[in-house]
């Protein structure tokens, strides 16, 4: 479906020069930003990875500690905790995001009177900072909050945020509301390259509207739903704000995330060694699940 | 391969800069001019107030020393650690730093004893409790500023909705009121439960009372014992016999939004007496002695400003703290936060105010606790321990144990 | 988009995919994908209820940060009446504002400025050129997304105190300018492009850098459109870094000075009242640029 990226040119001798000098070139305008990321990405990433052998701390001191940090990670019932409270969020968390992102898309894609008015509604919450909202939020979950009034006549009325067991369904629900427009402006316009003229022919065929959204609509949308997934369960594992402001990881560390730990050890503790041995478990995971994601959902190409 | 080779030089610049950022601060030569910068929080609540002080002290000070300028910043409490520790670490922090007893614990390795910095005579002037409340193995961690008491405050308006005419004295006062008060859909007692209280403002007193203490005498786990099982069941008892605020035990809210501001608990040891007279009424708070287990004991915060190890100009930064800790100097800094006199050379300062003044009378018997390195990820492990018991999902003496547990690796180092 | 033939601007930078039919055959079945009647009440009805519990925490924010010093209670409080901005007078009286937020508009405009151009160039190699290590270098920008923002820190922070960067502008800047995700869409966007508009002017003699500048960019419209309204958010609602970064009050962001604010036990309505403050400069700065985001969005080829 992309167009070619490397063209069909011949490669006698003027072809690989011209080849070398568009290497060059490519070279060239790739180097800033390429020199911007070794300075504050790879640079400060290998630093960080490479604490995670040793012990230091604020005043400099360096001690080699090999992987002393990682056994005790593995031994660390709290770490083990952190990762079911974040692996339960993703699961949660991505899906029900994505599948929100996609039906909000449908329902605004197309120009009707007041679309662009949903589609503003619906893009708020991504340019607010949940620094910022995190109070309201803490207030509406409350035992005496709009959420428990709408929650008892399910007999799940009470302050979620209080519960061990509905808290992290609680953090879902801000973490979802924080994000699917993002997921939606971004199908929209993946939606957009659909061309009509099939969906119109599917629909003469007597194609339903579910039946042109799974054979028409979804397979042009594969690459975005990769890049969305990749995007949003990186996101998801380094689950960080919504807890910060709303639980603090409790109660009783119900919803103590991975970064959650990883931000105590380093910045409560001061046991950046640890904190960085935390930080390359949360890495080699999601490292991991993007590659499984590429496998599953894959790129077209 | 070209990209392996950059990321081989990036490697090895960021290790460097790593490694030179760790070599913090090097000695310089002195000039004649000596350059003070103290970092400030809102101690003050009021701005305004907060940096009239220190623009007054400042100056007051800057015409005796002549050699001597001070510049200060306030900054947020707001993630004051995150910031303090950056600059640490790259060697850009402060000479100056308001600390509180856990973090002169924490930043120990980064701060300059001041047994030789603060003069001798300002070191015998310190109340007794205060001064051990910023030593460390004998070292003499920061000039102390100010101090508070949490003694046991109690809402009469309460006892007397719920119809109890005594207050309570001992834990046994307190188990005996809390059925009385729960009938009439009263709580007993505050206790605030979620992960960002200190456990020095509820737990720790609680234990204390007890007879126990947080660490042992060679510094290991001293929570997990019997005075330590006795606390936490006392506590339990009272959550199960619902005489703790629930809401509390889970969730941290506005002041304004809780249970004991809206007169819907009798008593409290974690809240001052100025948060609590404005929503109560003053005639209605009343000053009590601390509770009594085997003891009567309250915690009794210590502020206090600290030097820290890479300053240029040790001597001119406890010298500047020295004047501004002063007892007359200090005063106004001291009746605009509420706070009370770390010197026992002071006239009380709260003679004309009946509640702070009798809060006053219990400073000298506060306690902050032992200090360690590992206070803080020690309470980062007994406080959600604590909070499960509380919530019933573990008995005390589980809950303790699961705490001395996680502890173990912690208090190895 | 209507019914009627979309507007010359985006007709002039979307890339034409010969999706758009005109002409009248095409209205009769594109009414016919459009709900009618009573699938239209029904999609104004759910979304409306969306809307609503979308924009219910906004207006709760805003609310109950005109009752100062009330004890919050259903369903009263949330009523617009009674109202008063004490508790704005509190947030804003005798605050460094207008500082904070002019550092804060520093911070997003230069940051998205430096980002869109850069992450172009490098999207624009990623995309149309071959060289060796294309596929490593890509995939690379892309894992260090997956490193935590914690662990790179104090690295970071160290390397810009080395570097003389603590408590000014650049300083600030700089570590934010590598944005993975931005080369990523950049790129996408113009894998999109079909590749004779380039060949053509470089058979005309055109130099890359040209071609980049004259041809490219403007194609690239929409998603730097709508790339620089992520980038741009993204560095408002910022906190941590610049807390870090800057020393003093003057270089704080407008997020740090908002919460310099948050002293222990401030009242709920003076939290929520500096939350609304310092929300309400994107939130109009957006509802102005909705439009440019969402004509640039609507004409993005986000494609694989």
């Amino acid at each position: 479906m992309t167009t070619a990226t490397t063209g069909k040119r011949p490669l006698g001798a003027v072809g690989r020069v011209l080849a070398r000098r568009e290497a060059r070139v490519a070279l060239l305008f790739v180097l800033p930003a390429f020199l911007l990321f070794l300075a504050f990405r790879f640079g400060p990433s290998i630093a960080g990875v490479a604490l995670s052998l040793f012990d230091y701390d604020i005043t400099g001191e360096i001690a080699w500690r090999g992987l002393d940090h990682f056994q005790r990670l593995v031994a660390d019932p709290l770490f083990w905790r952190a990762m079911g409270t974040t692996v339960v969020y993703t699961v949660f968390a991505v899906p029900i995001s994505l599948v929100l992102s996609t039906v909000m898309a449908l329902g605004v894609r197309r120009a009707f009177r007041g679309s662009r008015f949903f589609r503003s509604i619906f893009f708020l919450p991504v340019i607010t900072s949940l620094v910022l909202a995190g109070s309201i939020f803490v207030w509406i979950f409350s035992a005496n909050g709009p959420w428990s009034a709408l929650m008892s006549p399910l007999g799940l009325g009470g302050s979620w945020l209080g519960s061990t067991v509905l808290v992290i369904p609680a953090i879902i629900v801000v973490g979802v509301w924080s994000r699917f427009g993002y997921g939606m402006m971004i199908l929209i316009a993946a939606m957009q390259d659909v061309p009509r003229e099939l969906e119109e022919a599917a629909l003469m065929d007597g194609a339903n509207a579910w039946q042109r959204f799974r054979s028409i609509i979804l397979p042009h949308l594969r690459p975005t739903f990769f890049f969305l997934a990749v995007i949003e369960t990186t996101a998801a594992f380094q689950v960080f704000d919504v807890i910060y402001v709303m639980t603090q990881g409790g109660p009783a560390n119900a919803s103590y995330s991975l970064v959650y730990l990883l931000y105590d050890q380093g910045f409560k503790y001061f046991d950046y060694g640890y904190a960085a041995a935390v930080g390359v478990a949360l890495f080699a995971m999601t490292l991991v699940v993007a590659l499984v994601q590429r496998l599953v959902i894959g790129k077209q190409r | 391969m070209r990209v392996s080779k950059f990321t081989g030089v990036a490697a090895g610049i960021a290790a460097a800069a790593l490694l030179a950022g760790c070599s913090a601060g090097g000695g310089q030569a002195s000039s004649g001019e000596k350059h003070v910068t103290l970092w400030m929080y809102p101690v003050v609540a009021d701005e305004a107030t907060n940096k009239s002080f220190w623009d007054d002290t400042i100056a007051a000070f800057e015409k005796e020393h002549k050699d001597i300028t001070v510049d200060y910043e306030i900054f947020p409490w707001a993630n004051r650690d995150e910031a303090l520790q950056t600059a640490i670490a790259a060697g850009k922090g402060p000479d100056l730093v308001y600390l509180v007893p856990d973090q002169l614990a924490a930043y120990k390795k980064s701060i300059a004893p001041m047994n030789d910095l603060l003069s001798a005579e300002r070191q015998k002037d310190l109340l007794p409790n205060v001064k051990d409340s910023v030593t460390i193995d004998g070292d003499l961690m920061a000039a102390p500023v100010l101090t508070s008491a949490q003694p046991l405050v109690c809402n009469a308006a309460v006892f007397q909705q719920a119809g109890v005419a005594e207050y309570p004295k001992t834990w046994d006062d307190v188990k005996r009121l809390a059925p009385t008060f729960a009938a009439k859909g009263f709580s007993m007692l505050n206790y605030p439960a979620s992960a960002e209280n200190t456990l020095n403002m509820t737990f720790y007193p609680v234990l204390w009372q007890a007879g126990g203490e947080v660490y042992d005498k060679d510094g290991g786990v001293g929570f997990d014992s019997e005075a330590g099982e006795k606390a936490l069941t006392f506590l339990t008892d009272l959550a199960t016999a619902k005489a703790l605020d629930p809401e509390a035990l889970t969730t941290n809210v506005p002041l304004e939004q809780t249970a004991i501001a809206q007169g819907k608990v009798a008593c409290t040891f974690n809240n001052a007496v100025t948060e609590v007279a404005p929503f109560w009424g003053k005639e209605n708070v009343k000053v009590l002695p601390p509770l009594k287990g085997e003891k009567s004991v309250a915690y009794g915060t210590v502020g206090s400003l600290a030097v820290l190890k890479g300053s240029k100009a040790p001597e001119a930064a406890a010298a500047f703290a020295e004047y501004a800790t002063g007892a007359d100097v200090v005063k106004p800094f001291l009746t605009a936060a509420g706070y009370f006199s770390a010197l026992s050379t002071t006239e009380p300062l709260y003679a004309d105010d009946p509640l702070l003044g009798e809060v006053e009378k219990y400073v000298p018997d506060t306690t902050v606790g032992q200090l360690a390195t590992s206070s803080r990820a020690l309470m980062g492990v007994l406080s959600p321990e604590i909070q499960a018991a509380l919530l019933g999902q573990k008995s005390p003496a589980d809950a303790l144990k699961d705490a001395a547990a996680a502890a173990a690796p912690i208090l190895k180092k | 988009m209507t019914a009627a033939t979309p507007t010359t601007t985006q007709a002039l930078t979307t890339p034409d995919r010969g999706r758009r039919a005109t002409g009248r055959g095409r209205s009769r079945s594109y009414r016919a994908l459009e709900p009618t009647g009573l699938g239209v009440v029904l999609r104004w009805i759910w979304l409306s209820i969306a809307a609503i519990l979308s924009f219910f925490p906004f207006y709760a924010m805003v609310v109950l940060s005109l009752k100062p010093g009330k004890v919050v209670e259903l369903p009263g409080s949330l009523l617009p009446w009674n109202l008063s901005f004490d508790s704005y007078a509190q947030v804003l009286g005798g605050q460094n504002l207008l500082g904070w937020l002019g550092n804060t508009l520093v911070y997003s405009l230069v940051s998205v400025v430096a980002v869109l151009f850069l992450s172009a160039l490098a999207g624009y190699a990623f995309a149309k050129k071959r060289f060796a290590g294309k596929e490593v270098m890509f995939w690379s920008f892309l894992a260090m997304v997956m490193v935590p923002f914690h662990v790179t820190l104090i690295p970071t922070f160290i390397l810009m105190a080395n570097l003389g960067g603590v408590d000014t502008y650049w300083g600030l800047i700089l570590p934010t300018l590598a944005n993975a995700q931005a080369v990523f869409l950049m790129r996408q966007f113009i894998e999109g492009l079909p590749d004779e508009l380039f060949e053509a002017a470089r058979i005309d003699g055109a130099g890359e850098f040209r071609i980049f500048l004259r041809i490219v960019l403007p194609l690239c419209k929409p998603i730097l459109a709508t790339l620089g309204i992520f980038v741009f958010l993204w560095h408002w609602n910022d906190f941590l870094w610049p807390l870090i970064i800057g020393k003093s009050n003057a270089m704080f962001t407008l997020t740090v000075g908002i919460s310099s604010l948050q002293q222990q036990n401030v009242p709920l309505s003076t939290m929520l009242a500096g939350s609304v403050v310092a929300l309400l400069p994107i939130f109009l700065a957006y509802l102005v640029a909705q439009r440019y985001v969402q004509e640039g969005v609507t004409g993005t080829g986000i494609k694989g």
